[in-house]
């Protein structure tokens, strides 16, 4: 090779790389906001995925930064399960919103996690397409039925309304699938029915080709599914930042409680700003009916989590070592009824 | 044959009366809203960087690797079997890997698209050298080289039209896994613009979108590859 081709193909790629890096660097990265950067670095983060599940974690976020300006958190959404626990696992969230079952699985192989707070009641539902002759649970017998992920709750709430009407796993075929996914799986009738969390439950509805099976407050209610988990060392160094934590949730919880107004309110800048979702989904699923999910009544309660102990040794995704002073720490909220909703009002001023 | 190609899709998509499935125009307007949002620069820059790094050290360290191993029969013996077995993993399957070594930072992504590249490329490398015509080592010999010359004039040389294949073809591959590997919670690029689609509901324009952005870009960049076969020091290898 002459030198100067070696050196003109070296100049090229020695001068893309330099150029690609300082573009990504100033757009994507903004090094050159040394501020923001710095401040990037020391935030606590926490993992949630675009699901109402762990909709006080943006919540809490946005009424925070409307109030002080700024804050100590950072939530970071993931796009699936997988990621959002292996980023927990690396300690890359030392906070996060999780399956209850997954969090009780981890801590019986051993990983310090603990949960502190749940994020939600009710908030799922079994779809079917609307013109399936399914209506009742002994319908289903045969049928391809779609959960998120074996550790999910919904897997289990299968599970329970099997047995309460008669039928055993063995009667269904049960297939794992993203929650994002499902809606057109069910559209294009790959499987028969679909259950996760909200919206995309809500997005079958809307979009007219979905229909409710069953709503999970009807068969069991005050259904849990997802958490707060934080890491256990961050609960014995870093004790009033996740008081901190829990405490804006509780408080974000309320609010979202507190009135329509304020669930069409978090509709609107929850989906804009966190979930990169169209309004009118969460605008649908927080309202129709209004008890579709709920934010309130949060407190850690003991027989919640034995009977989700009990329903994952007979499903076989739990072993029984871990029991609920294993894996839970329920200090940070002594008195739920005691806690006070956010006051904050929107305003036409938007402070973003 | 473009032209067919397009109006062949928003036929089908028309006829299958399909809810989910964008027409041409939906994916044009999808592309014209990310330039408003001013997302598409951000996003093709972000995918770019990462694929040029991760490609880069690929290059770099592949392209020495298969020399070496292609020239000396027993590092091949020794090495090979590795090669070959690490070969065939699909970078998703390294993604609880990246993540646990890199964390949620453009390191992760570098690192499988650079899994990603660095076999074609040492693969190319080593039959490139094992396939060298031997007139070439006589005529070295010959000469009386000491082994670094021989590396850089004889048998780079004499490899180069087969590893520029190589690198096409790891190119290629680069940027196609460039999808599985932003799938790591990084909040840029075009695959993370395709696996966001998917949450944010009925986006399949978006996500279609995305594709024909990371299919136009692979198809500039394997142009500019292939400018390179328009020096002589390559096109000798080429009887067309």
């Amino acid at each position: 090779m002459t030198m100067s081709l070696r050196r003109s193909l070296l100049i090229i790629a020695v001068g893309w790389l330099a150029l690609i890096t300082l573009l990504h660097a100033a757009i994507n990265l903004h090094a050159f906001h040394p501020k923001s950067a710095a401040i990037e670095q020391k935030k606590f983060r926490i993992g949630f995925l675009p699901v109402t599940c762990h909709l006080t974690c943006p919540v809490t976020d946005f009424i925070n930064k409307q109030l002080t300006g700024d804050n100590i958190f950072e939530p970071v959404r993931f796009n699936g399960w997988p990621e959002l626990k292996e980023a927990y696992l690396s300690g890359y969230t030392p906070a996060t919103f999780i399956l209850a079952p997954m969090a009780m699985a981890l801590r019986e192989q051993g990983v310090p996690i603990k949960i502190v707070y749940l994020g939600h009641r009710d908030g799922s539902a079994v779809m079917v397409h609307k013109d399936s002759h399914i209506y009742r649970m002994e319908d289903l017998r045969g049928k391809r039925i779609a959960v998120p992920n074996r550790f999910s709750n919904q897997r289990l709430l299968v599970f329970r309304a099997l047995k309460q009407a008669g039928m055993t796993i063995d009667d269904i075929e049960l297939v794992e699938m993203p929650p994002p996914d499902m809606p057109a799986a069910l559209y294009a009738k790959a499987v028969d029915a679909i259950s996760s969390g909200e919206p995309f439950m809500g997005q079958t509805e809307l979009d007219g080709y979905g229909r409710v099976l069953w709503l999970t407050k009807d068969v069991w209610p005050n259904f849990i599914s997802c958490v707060l988990a934080v890491h256990e060392e961050m609960i014995k160094t870093k004790r009033d930042t996740v008081q901190r934590l829990v405490d804006g949730i509780a408080k974000s919880g309320k609010w979202i409680d507190k009135s329509m107004a304020h669930r069409m309110e978090t509709a609107q800048f929850v989906s804009k700003f966190y979930y990169n979702q169209n309004p009118r989904l969460l605008t649908f699923v927080l309202s129709k009916p209004p008890d579709r999910v709920k934010y309130t009544n949060l407190t850690l309660r003991k027989p919640d989590f034995e009977e989700i102990e009990q329903l994952g040794r007979e499903s076989g995704i739990l072993n029984g070592s871990a029991h609920f002073e294993d894996y839970t720490d329920a200090s940070f909220v002594t008195d739920e009824s005691a806690v006070q909703p956010y006051a904050w009002e929107p305003n036409e001023q938007r402070a973003h | 044959m473009v032209a067919l190609f397009l109006t062949a899709w928003g036929l089908a998509v028309r006829l299958s009366h399909s809810d989910l499935f964008p027409t041409p125009g939906n994916v044009v307007r999808g592309i014209a809203e990310l330039i408003e949002k001013g997302l598409l620069l951000k996003y093709i820059i972000a995918s770019l960087f990462r694929v040029s790094w991760g490609f880069t050290l690929a290059v770099v360290i592949g392209v020495p690797l298969g020399l070496v191993l292609g020239w000396y029969s027993r590092a091949f013996q020794a090495f090979n079997p590795l090669i070959q077995i690490f070969r065939p993993i699909s970078p998703i399957a390294w993604i609880p890997v990246a993540i646990l070594w890199f964390g949620v930072s453009d390191a992760a992504p570098i690192f499988l698209i650079f899994l990603a590249s660095v076999f074609p490329i040492t693969v190319s490398a080593i039959a490139a050298v094992q396939n060298m015509q031997l007139v070439y080592l006589r005529a070295a010999q010959n000469f009386g080289l000491s082994t670094g010359e021989l590396f850089r004039q004889v048998i780079f040389r004499a490899c180069l039209p087969q590893i520029i294949t190589g690198i096409r073809i790891a190119l290629g591959v680069a940027w196609l896994v460039v999808v599985a590997a932003e799938m790591i919670a990084v909040n840029s690029g075009l695959g993370y613009l395709i696996i966001d689609a998917r949450n944010a509901g009925k986006r399949y324009d978006l996500v279609v979108a995305g594709m024909v952005m990371i299919g136009l870009i692979g198809l500039i960049l394997d142009l500019l590859v292939r400018q390179l076969e328009k020096f002589d020091e390559v096109r000798w290898g080429y009887s067309r």
